[in-house]
This record gives structure tokens, sequence and C-alpha cells, in this order.
């Protein structure tokens, strides 16, 4: 009798996946065969044991949404002042460009922003060397 | 959810405007946290999962079919996302902290604290279990028996023919078996 249950029709009837006939097919030939109801009785047992489970509910303070939420919009933020920050940048540049100014003003000018830039460039560069040699950054605070 | 509600909510989201991506969220929340808890074993690491999850199916919602259900097309998202996190070693499979999470269901508090006891024991025992049997094993056994989907929607999930299910819940519950027998328990 076990030979014609097979292990996969066996976890259909535990999981109620059988049609009917084929329900009554397997409870049959468990009834007939105690190698395949100790089986299935060890079977239930297990099931049983996750069944007496269950998580707390989660805590809508607590919910992942806030933190999909941030980075889902975070990225269109970002773009928008990118975008925003690089249109005035070259219309500021051009109209600085075609002002009718001397060329010292002009020189004096450009060297403060990019005196500026080297170094704003230069702190976020150190900054990013340290980061990646914090022995302690992957430590939540 | 409705399931006109929820194609009504993707429609919008497809649209960009992730407003409507919330009560997604907020809907599957529960299950995909136990999900990942079950695979990861803590729920720290399943919150990461989660967040990850949600963030890579808005990010493909472009390429989602609307006429099928939104459940097992994310749960297969986060599945595969918690098999990349214990494949890169982000995560490793621990129970020590998910004890906390976890609750009895209360549903025999008049037999006593002695029977607790025992249920309490018989639950670490088998997560203990599932710690051992494996990510393959474990991913089936807690699509099944904590989430209880049917073999439908875990070939879904998985990605498998529907005829494979019945197979590998065989091969995953004789390990779990197995584990439990080496680590003293006693079946009937």
């Amino acid at each position: 009798m076990r030979d014609r249950i097979s292990h996969d029709d066996l976890m259909r009837f535990l999981d109620g996946e059988l049609a009917p006939r084929e329900h009554a097919r397997v409870e049959a030939a468990i009834a007939e065969s105690s190698e395949l109801a100790r089986e299935v009785a060890i079977f239930k047992a297990m099931k049983g044991g996750f069944q007496d489970l269950s998580f707390q509910p989660v805590d809508y303070h607590r919910s992942v949404w806030d933190t999909v939420n941030v980075r889902l919009t975070r990225p269109i933020g970002w773009l928008l002042i990118i975008a925003g920050v690089a249109v005035w940048t070259g219309y500021g540049a051009y109209v600085f460009a075609v002002a009718p100014v001397d060329a010292w003003q002009k020189l004096a000018a450009g060297a403060i922003v990019i005196g500026t830039i080297i170094l704003l460039a230069s702190v976020i560069w150190e900054r990013y060397r340290e980061w990646l040699t914090d022995p302690y950054r992957d430590i939540q605070r | 959810m409705q399931p006109e509600l929820e194609r009504e909510l993707i429609r919008k989201c497809k649209a960009g405007d992730a407003r409507f991506y919330e009560p997604l969220v907020r809907a599957y929340e529960p299950s995909g946290l136990r999900l990942a808890a079950g695979m990861l074993g803590n729920l720290e690491d399943a919150r990461d999962a989660l967040q990850d999850a949600f963030v890579k199916a808005f990010d493909a919602l472009h390429r989602f079919d609307l006429r099928r259900p939104f459940g097992p097309w994310f749960f297969q998202i986060l599945r595969n996302h918690c098999r990349d996190m214990l494949r890169s070693r982000q995560a490793r499979f621990k129970v020590e902290t998910l004890d906390e999470n976890l609750e009895l269901r209360p549903a025999d508090s008049e037999k006593g604290p002695e029977r607790v006891r025992q249920r309490a024991a018989a639950r670490d025992l088998l997560w203990s279990a599932l710690e051992r049997v494996g990510d393959e094993h474990r991913e089936i056994l807690v699509l099944k028996e904590l989430q209880g989907f049917r073999y439908n929607e875990i070939a879904q999930i998985l990605d498998i023919p529907e005829g494979t299910v019945a197979s590998r819940l065989f091969h995953a519950r004789r390990a779990l078996k197995d584990a439990l027998e080496e680590m003293g328990a006693e079946f009937p």
C-alpha cells in the first residue's frame, strides 16, 4: 500500500492540495499502513509546531513605509536641485562672461569661484578617504 | 486588499505617483516581514530586506503585468533579495534576536505555565532546526508553514514548476525532521 502513495501525494494530502477522490485514496492507504500513519503523524506534529508560532503585529509607527517613501522621493529631490543649480550656474557664467567689465575683474571673480570649488572638493575628498578607513563605519548608532 | 483596488493603486504608481504605494506597502508589510524574518532569522535584517524589496518593486513596476496579483510578484522579489543577502554574507540566518519578536499564540493559557514553557522550548527547538536545514529547505518551509501559501503561489514565488513544490517540500520536511531528531526531539 505504501508503494502506491508517492511522497508528493503525501505532501499534497498534508497540505490539503488533493482533489477529494485522491484525498480519500491517500486516507485509506494511511489507515492500512502503520508506517505511513507514523510518517504522517510526524509531519503533522511539525506542522503543528509552526502553527504555534506567530509574529507580533507590525507596529504602525515602525512601519517601513517612511523609509521606503524617503528612498523613493529623495532621488527626485536631488535631481531637481542638481538640475536647478546647473541651469543657474551656466546662466550665471554666461552672464558674467559677456558682462561689460574689465578683464581683471573677471579674472579675480573667476579665481574666487575656482578657489572655492577646489577647497570644497578637497574637503569632500578628505572626508571620503576618512570614511573608507573608518573601522567603526558599520556600527549602528 | 481587493484585486481591483490593488490594480488601480499599481496603475497610479506606474504613472510615477509614489503616494499610492503606501497602501500596498502597508498591506504586504506584515507577511513580507514574516517571510524575510523566516529566511534571514532576525528582524533587523528582515526589515532592511523588506525596505530594499519595496524600493526594488517600485522601480520595477513598469515591468509588472497588471493581470497578475501583486503579492506573489513582490514576494518573489523579496525572496530573491533575501537570498542575495544570505549569499553575500551581509546577513546570516541567526535566531538570537528573533525570540523577543516572536510570541506564542495564546491558545491554551488555561493549561498553565508548564504548558507555556513547553511550547516556548518547542519553538526554540524549531527555530534552531530551521537554522540547520539550510537556505533552500528553509525558504520553502517558511513559504508553506509560516506564510500558508498554496502550491501554485509557492511555485510562482520560487519560479519553479508547480509539480516540483511537493517534492521540494518533502525533502525540506525530511531535513527538518532529521535536524529535530539530532537535537533530541522525539516524535510519536
